[in-house]
């Protein structure tokens, strides 16, 4: 029965005790971080520079922000039900922290778009909420991903938290497809316009847009590696509380 | 000792910062009875239930000999019933059948009842039964597979002496018939009653093993092992 | 299947003998159609007949997470779902009995329900029966589904049977939108519209085939 308790070592993890994913994620955040900067600058200065729209104004200038939330808030929860199939599957933990990280970021990302949109939706078509099916569907997959962070903070921590959150998140990502299908029979009467890219956008307007897009990506990747990175670091922490701290 | 029926190799079982069990190795041979002793938050229920199949390890491993399935061949009594008030004793053994996939529900569930003698009340409902009555009743659900070892998590919590010494009588006979027995209690009169070794389990770790020992030799040795921890502590 | 069969079988049983679970499902969507009438005051017969069905699955769905914790707090007692989750083989048996279950026990308050509310808003419920009692099946096999999937994890956290309406009701956005649609048709006499159907058909074997797949997972710690 030897005592197994190393109180020498210290209690404050080092990247060193994460797996070799977020490890190497990990590396890849100072570099992420700086191209993010030259890319929000260049964007600042795009979107500025950009046309007015003849008809909108200034505010159309939203367009080149809320796209491009629109698609890393579809990204995180994407991301959120693949990490948690794989979790069921081989039961590692970093793929449930990486869930939980993807589905932070990607709330992040929604909440941003559903603040967005009703200012474009006062602006050009005179009312903040219209019920556009669009507008529904986004804000019906937003309570679905903060009932999943609910569902993780009351399930108590642990293996069970990590299957009922993967299980969830999976029922999430089945939403989606529903959801447009739903839009695709009762939507008729929708006010979003169909295909951006090509019809609505005026000349000098593809560039920013383009960056846009490329800088909220970034965006998104940089604060989910960070995000995950933490978590992992918080398990370690934790590993380690567990394993030198005795009963006290 | 030959293979053993039941192994435990390095098991942890973390939940969030709070480490529940920390490396627990055990061994159990076919027919053997082994009892895990230990204060209250030792773990125990704990280990019990991933050995059961209930919960998952967060490292090590439980080993069957030849592998079998969860459930095939371990009965497990829990700290509750496992029983429905709504059902009479009889059917709620017939389900339990059911649910492990015999083929004779019915018969099965009689000669239990015989066996744990609860013949007469088999028609009335569980919910009706005193906390001896409803222990005999579980034993009986625990059996329905006919599993070759039996968990008993605390059996003898709530039963008042008569029952206490005629559990402790059935086990006895179960053990006699050739079923292996693991047994958690913090009563250590129980654990040198019913078993031929015991594991002093502490705060996740095995902290020692005793065969045979007697009774007052047993409590010795615990209380020895409890005041270290709480020295190491200090 | 057996499993399946036997879990049906003992959920019943134990509904028959105690009837707490229809009863307050029913008292509950009876209380319903009240607050409806408060919340809707000096309303003309035929404005609450067009509300109708919007009215009929609101109290509906409230009833059946009622009906659908329920299921699981009485598992819960004596950790009768340990029992459950010892038995050998694929849990996907056992989601199929507890879902069966509550599918006959929430069809059952459903049909008293659309009685007392044909009574109270002056609908008439015996022309569309038959078609209203296909698209109230189809919509509650997705409500089984989906509810006793997530019913059982929420009846196991901190928060208990608070938390299930919070996690199910997204979920049931769909099957809300392709039932109202449907049943809005039946009641003024029309054959169900057919996306409507084919919605609810693909909501009821998505949410099937994830539930049957996911309670595996679910049960154990």
């Amino acid at each position: 029965m030897t005592a197994d308790i190393r109180t020498s070592e210290p209690l404050t993890p080092a990247t060193a005790d994460l797996p070799v994913l977020e490890r190497w994620t990990g590396r890849a955040r100072r570099p992420l971080g700086i191209a993010l900067l030259g890319l929000c600058a260049l964007y600042a200065w795009t979107v500025v520079s950009a046309p007015l729209d003849s008809v909108q104004g200034v505010i159309q200038k939203i367009l080149y922000v809320h796209p491009p939330l629109a698609y890393g808030a579809y990204l995180g929860f994407i991301i959120t039900a693949i990490a948690g199939v794989l979790y069921l599957r081989n039961g590692r933990e970093e793929y449930d922290r990486l869930a939980l990280s993807s589905a932070e970021v990607g709330v992040i990302f929604c909440t941003l778009m559903l603040i967005t949109g009703p200012i474009w939706g006062k602006g050009t078509w005179g009312r903040w909420w219209s019920w556009d099916p669009r507008l529904t569907v986004t804000l019906l997959l937003w309570f679905v991903y903060l009932a999943y962070l609910l569902l993780r903070s009351f399930s108590g921590g642990g293996a069970r938290t990590a299957r009922f959150a993967s299980i969830y998140g999976v029922v999430g990502a089945v939403l989606i497809p529903l959801n447009y299908y739903i839009i695709e029979i009762f939507g008729g009467r929708g006010m979003h316009p169909e295909n951006l890219e090509r019809s609505s956008l005026g000349d000098g307007m593809g560039l920013p847009f383009v960056i846009g897009n490329l800088t909220l990506a970034l965006a998104f990747i940089y604060l989910l590696i960070g995000r995950w990175e933490v978590e992992g670091l918080r398990a370690a922490s934790a590993r380690r509380t567990a394993a030198g701290g005795g009963g006290s | 000792m030959s293979t053993p029926l039941f192994s435990v190799i390095g098991l942890e079982k973390r939940f969030g910062a709070v480490a529940a069990l920390r490396g627990v190795d055990l061994e159990l041979p076919r027919g053997g009875a082994l009892a895990i002793l230990g204060p209250n938050g030792a773990g125990k229920s704990t280990l019990l239930r991933i050995m059961a199949g209930l919960a998952h390890p967060s490292a090590g491993r439980v080993e069957l000999e030849g592998g079998k399935a969860r459930g095939a061949s371990i009965g497990y009594l829990g700290h509750a019933t496992l029983l429905y008030p709504e059902l009479t004793a009889h059917e709620n053994l017939v389900f339990a059948c059911r649910l492990h996939r015999r083929s004779d529900p019915a018969s099965r569930a009689d000669t239990l009842l015989a066996e744990e003698g609860l013949a007469e009340v088999a028609h009335r409902r569980a919910g009706g039964f005193s906390r001896g009555m409803a222990q005999r009743l579980s034993i009986a659900r625990a059996r329905v597979h006919d599993p070759e070892v039996l968990l008993l998590d605390e059996p003898f919590t709530g039963l008042d002496r008569r029952s206490a010494d005629r559990l402790t009588e059935r086990l006895r006979e179960l053990r006699d018939a050739g079923h292996a027995l693991v047994l958690v209690t913090h009563d250590v009169g129980q654990a040198a009653a019913l078993s031929d070794e015991v594991v002093i389990l502490i705060e996740g770790r095995v902290q020692g093993r005793h065969h045979g020992v007697s009774a007052s030799g047993l409590e010795t040795a615990y209380e020895a092992a409890l005041e270290s921890r709480s020295a190491a502590r200090r | 299947m057996n499993v399946a069969l036997a879990i049906l079988w003992k959920d019943l049983v134990c509904e028959w003998r105690s009837r707490d679970r229809v009863v307050a499902m029913l008292l509950f969507s009876l209380l319903m159609a009240l607050v409806f009438h408060f919340a809707l005051p000096d309303r003309r017969p035929e404005e609450m007949r067009a509300l109708a069905p919007g009215l009929l699955w609101t109290a509906w769905i409230f009833a059946s997470l009622l009906g659908l914790n329920r299921s699981f707090a009485l598992e819960l007692e004596n950790d009768a779902l340990s029992g459950l989750a010892l038995a050998p083989g694929t849990r996907g048996w056992i989601f199929l009995g507890k879902a069966a279950a509550s599918f006959v026990l929430i069809s059952l308050v459903e049909v008293l329900t659309a009685f007392v509310f044909a009574l109270f808003f002056d609908l008439d419920l015996i022309q569309p029966a038959a078609r209203l009692a296909g698209v109230a099946a189809l919509g509650t096999l997705g409500i089984t589904c989906m509810g006793t999937l997530l019913a059982a994890m929420a009846v196991r956290t901190r928060f208990r049977e608070v938390l299930l309406p919070i996690l199910l009701l997204p979920a049931l956005f769909p099957v809300l939108a392709g039932a109202v649609d449907a049943t809005i048709a039946v009641m003024e006499g029309h054959p169900p519209p057919f996306e409507a159907i084919q919605l609810l058909i693909v909501i009821d074997g998505v949410y099937l085939v994830v539930s049957f797949l996911g309670f595996d997972y679910i049960l154990d710690e």
